[in-house]
């Protein structure tokens, strides 16, 4: 609590996420430019600044005065309203998260499933963007985000559901305030005992931020941009920003739910002088994961990402919550819950292996009417 | 148009959506569009429209001299310039009878063959974008044809339009660090190309999008006129290297890859292998190639007048059989000058291939086929 | 799994290789001896006047038709100064055009063109077209100020035994061999 009044406390703290937030866009967007440009070979950017580090200034400023263009056709409101429908959750969601024991805006008793609802909202602008910009790549892109993101919240919520029931807090187990799962982690990360809701969460948490392998919503060599391909300067660089605010709030959410945040292994005494530094590590660790997912990967079809979703991930995470259900109910040790969830992992790796190197299913180029569509062509 | 344009009625109905996949579009590899019919991300009909590139390529040269065609024949397959040069002056040769010197054979061998990695290079790279590669394979591909590119430029002095080979030899001799250069270059690409190799190959993601991917049999694909690695790709051991040698192909050891299945990631994996193939070839001819001696044909007049008559030479493009029709009334222009552009026969089983099947595979498709639209439009 | 695995290895090996980019206007590539920007015009400094008669055979034999080369009587040869009778009054090489096909270079008979292989004839960036129809002082100052140091003139002497032209003005030509 910094001073005594409530409301200045809260406001001061908001203040702090105002400012952070556009910062670490311009930072991540620099670094990962660098990162890809490594693994291509390439330098990334050099000229603005030392080592163009000042790259994203510049393009954060070139996009500011760049002119806001709205098609002609589009939908007036809905085309406007869309960048703040889909940056206001990713940045309500922030309030919450926990960067150390008492570094928040707000913490609250359900903070994780607080951040895991407001951020799904985001979907809407999404569609909303898609529906506004009269474009039919738009349009294409925009059900393949309603697709993909609300097929993909599902494993997420189950995979941070499984951790939030064997959750030890003071008085027994199983909560939803992330400073508590974080206490809970004073000595093993729950990555050790939930290998499986690790990985269901890593993956999913990849497709809500539409990163390859997942990046169908908005992919380039298909539908241009998707949701986007209509807008410019501040719009556009709004919808980035959420992009990068939705990518450090599901890393450092990975790094406290699995990673045990700010506690281990240096424990709870220490003080924000090594906390933070800590969090921020593990946050880097996924972001760099993301980042290096994108330079190496390929992007999916869209039946293979539902497929694996729900064929795959979906009963994977109900594997996951049930037996922790079972370890809560007979009250085993937390080796049990290791053991099954390691199970489970392993069978999720074999899983994946089997649905990439099955035979594929023939289609055949069939014989085609000779009709051609010019007649009705718009 | 206006009568047969989809009327909106009050009740609701369902129509077609059709999406212009180009003129201007990331996947389209230049300026071609393709019309998809699409039901929700299915492909129900695909029409293809070329022509934008046309420049009268076939026309122009019926104007000039046997020697300036050549540079017209550069621009003809942009990425395969020394094959498409080679072809021509094999036509030429044909006509007047020219006996081609030993030395200028194995310069030709050599730069055709790397041009033919260069360009396979340049497919691999566009083909991972398509795939949706954050870029990688791309700048892994660029990275190695810019080595090949060097090497070019010293020996031409041009990166893209050499104008290189003439009737009846090179135009000049190449420097005296060739071997050298040249054996630096194949260690270099040996290493990229693993390099691809490692990022595509056994990717599960790549894997899962290719494989199985419009299958062709070998009737289909001789049927519709397939040639080069989509036609091998099918099954279809056919290399007109092979098959007829021209130049003096049949003097080297080496293997043409074939597929099993024609799908995508055949097509793929015979290109892979092609590059090893040739990089092989080139070696061999290092070994064998004369330390000196004459480049070009003795007793050529300033102007060449073939005789009358009509020719047809064909060689192995890296897209294909590319082959140049002339007919010549004595003159020193060609009284008829015509290509038979391989990716443009290619291209005409898009169709059959597309239909059936998603958005994102259309464009996958189409990157397999390995068009260059200069090629195509002429 | 075991694929995405092998590509993460290669993938961290090869981003610790040292990058290969060029970072272009401050540092270039050293450009090989035949690299071939556009057609300039040589400087005879012995005579003090340009290499080229004005003869005609590269405007002729230009595939995109983009010179156009008018002759006069050379006066420093009335005066005794010079070999050469005629002597070039005006070239214009419309560089928009040209396709830096190398033909010209090829067919002059009196080495007197080349291509130009510095960075300056590949920079040619303007923002009006005319501003690349180049006049014959243009073309005659990268020569002449010797901004041309090492220019690739083997075309004319190794492959040419055909196609080579017989020698219009017995001034230069004996000399090449």
């Amino acid at each position: 609590m910094i001073g005594d009044n409530p409301w200045l406390d809260g406001l001061l703290r908001l203040l702090v996420i105002a400012v952070a937030i556009p910062l670490a866009v311009i930072v991540l967007n620099y670094l990962e430019r660098k990162v890809i440009g490594r693994v291509q070979n390439r330098l990334g950017p050099m000229r603005v600044g030392p080592y163009g580090t000042l790259q994203a200034v510049a393009d954060t400023i070139k996009l500011l005065t760049k002119e806001d263009v709205r098609p002609h056709s589009a939908d007036r409101w809905t085309f406007e309203l869309a960048p703040y429908v889909v940056v206001v959750p990713s940045v309500v969601a922030l309030v919450t998260l926990p960067l150390t024991e008492d570094l928040f805006v707000r913490n609250l008793a359900l903070g994780l499933f607080f951040i895991l609802a407001v951020s799904t909202l985001s979907i809407v602008g999404l569609v909303m963007a898609g529906w506004g910009s009269d474009n039919k790549y738009a349009i294409l892109g925009a059900m393949r985000s309603a697709a993909q993101l609300i097929s993909y919240e599902i494993p997420l919520v189950m995979a941070a559901v499984a951790v939030a029931m064997v959750a030890h807090t003071p008085d027994g187990r199983g909560t939803l305030d992330l400073v508590q799962i974080v206490d809970g982690q004073g000595r093993v990360p729950y990555i050790v005992w939930q290998p499986l809701a690790f990985l269901i969460f890593t993956v999913a948490a990849l497709a809500e931020l539409y990163r390859q392998p997942f990046d169908i919503p908005v992919a380039e060599s298909e539908v241009v941009g998707g949701p986007f391909v209509e807008y410019s300067g501040m719009r556009w660089a709004m919808f980035m920003m959420a992009e990068y605010v939705n990518l450090v709030l599901l890393s450092a959410l990975t790094a406290i739910v699995f990673l045990g945040g700010w506690n281990w292994p240096l424990g709870n005494e220490v003080g924000p002088a090594l906390q933070v530094p800590l969090m921020a590590v593990k946050t880097a660790i996924f972001i760099l994961f993301f980042f290096w997912a994108r330079a190496i990967l390929p992007r999916l079809r869209i039946d293979q990402l539902m497929a694996y979703s729900w064929q795959v991930l979906l009963p994977l995470a109900f594997y996951q919550i049930i037996a922790n259900g079972l370890v809560l109910v007979y009250d085993w040790p937390d080796v049990v819950l290791g053991v099954l969830s390691g199970a489970g992992a392993m069978a999720a790796i074999f899983l994946t292996y089997r649905m990439a190197r099955r035979p594929a299913p023939v289609r055949r180029p069939v014989a085609v009417a000779a009709t051609s569509m010019r007649e009705v062509k718009v | 148009m206006a009568s047969t344009a989809p009327q909106h009625r009050h009740e609701l109905e369902t129509i077609d959506l059709h999406i212009n996949v180009g003129p201007q579009h990331p996947a389209t590899h230049g300026v071609f569009r393709m019309v998809l019919t699409v039901n929700g991300e299915l492909v129900e009909d695909c029409d293809p429209v070329i022509g934008y590139m046309h420049r009268g390529n076939e026309k122009l040269p019926e104007n000039c001299d046997y020697r300036q065609i050549i540079g017209y024949h550069d621009r003809t397959d942009y990425l395969a310039q020394f094959n498409t040069e080679w072809t021509y002056c094999l036509a030429v040769e044909k006509l007047m009878g020219l006996e081609v010197p030993e030395r200028a054979e194995y310069i030709r061998v050599i730069l055709g063959e790397l041009n033919r990695v260069a360009s396979h290079l340049m497919w691999a790279g566009a083909f991972g974008t398509d795939v949706g590669f954050f870029g990688t394979p791309f700048m892994y591909a660029f990275r190695e044809r810019e080595v090949i590119q060097d090497l070019f430029e010293a020996v031409t002095g041009e990166r893209m339009m050499y104008n290189y080979f003439r009737p009846g030899g090179v135009a000049w001799d190449v420097p005296d660090d060739f071997e050298e250069h040249c054996r630096y270059v194949i260690d270099h690409v040996r290493r990229g190309i693993d390099d691809l190799d490692a990022l595509m190959t056994d990717n599960e993601v790549f894997l899962a999008r290719c494989r199985g991917l419009s299958p062709v049999t070998p009737e289909q694909a001789i049927n519709w006129g397939l040639s080069g690695p989509m036609l091998r790709a099918c099954g279809v051991k056919h290399d007109l290297r092979r098959a007829e040698p021209y130049s003096i192909y049949d003097r080297f050891d080496f293997e043409i890859p074939v597929g099993t299945q024609g799908d995508v990631y055949d097509r793929y994996l015979v290109r892979m292998e092609e590059m090893r193939q040739s990089l092989r070839i080139v070696e061999q001819a290092l070994k064998q190639m004369p330390k000196n001696g004459p480049i070009m044909a003795e007793g050529l007049k300033r102007v060449l007048r073939p005789p009358s008559g009509e020719v047809y030479a064909r060689t192995e493009s890296p897209r294909g059989e590319y082959g140049v029709y002339i007919v010549s009334r004595g003159a020193d222009k060609p009284w008829r000058h015509k290509v038979r552009g391989a990716s443009f026969c290619n291209l005409s089983a898009l169709r059959e291939m597309v239909i059936g099947n998603y958005v994102a595979d259309a464009i996958i498709i189409l990157g397999s086929i390995d068009i260059v639209l200069c090629e195509v439009d002429r | 799994m075991l694929g995405i695995l092998k590509t993460i290895a290669a993938s961290v090996g090869i981003a610790a290789r040292k990058p290969v980019t060029v970072q272009y206007p401050t540092e270039k590539k050293q450009l090989p001896q035949r690299s071939r920007g556009f057609p300039t015009l040589l400087w005879d400094f012995e005579h003090d006047e340009p290499f080229c008669t004005g003869c005609q055979v590269c405007a002729r034999y230009c595939p995109t038709d983009c010179m156009t080369v008018t002759m006069k009587d050379n006066p420093k040869y009335a005066e005794g100064k010079s070999p050469r009778k005629k002597i070039v009054d005006t070239f214009y090489i419309d560089y928009a055009r040209c396709m830096r096909c190398d033909i010209c270079v090829e067919v002059c008979n009196f080495d007197a063109i080349v291509m130009d292989n510095t960075w300056r004839s590949v920079e040619m960036s303007r923002f009006d077209r005319q501003d690349l129809i180049m006049d014959l002082e243009a073309l005659l100052r990268p020569s002449k100020t010797g901004q041309l140091p090492n220019p690739f003139r083997e075309p004319m002497g190794v492959a040419h035994s055909g196609w080579r032209p017989k020698s219009e003005g017995a001034e230069r030509g004996g000399e090449e061999e």
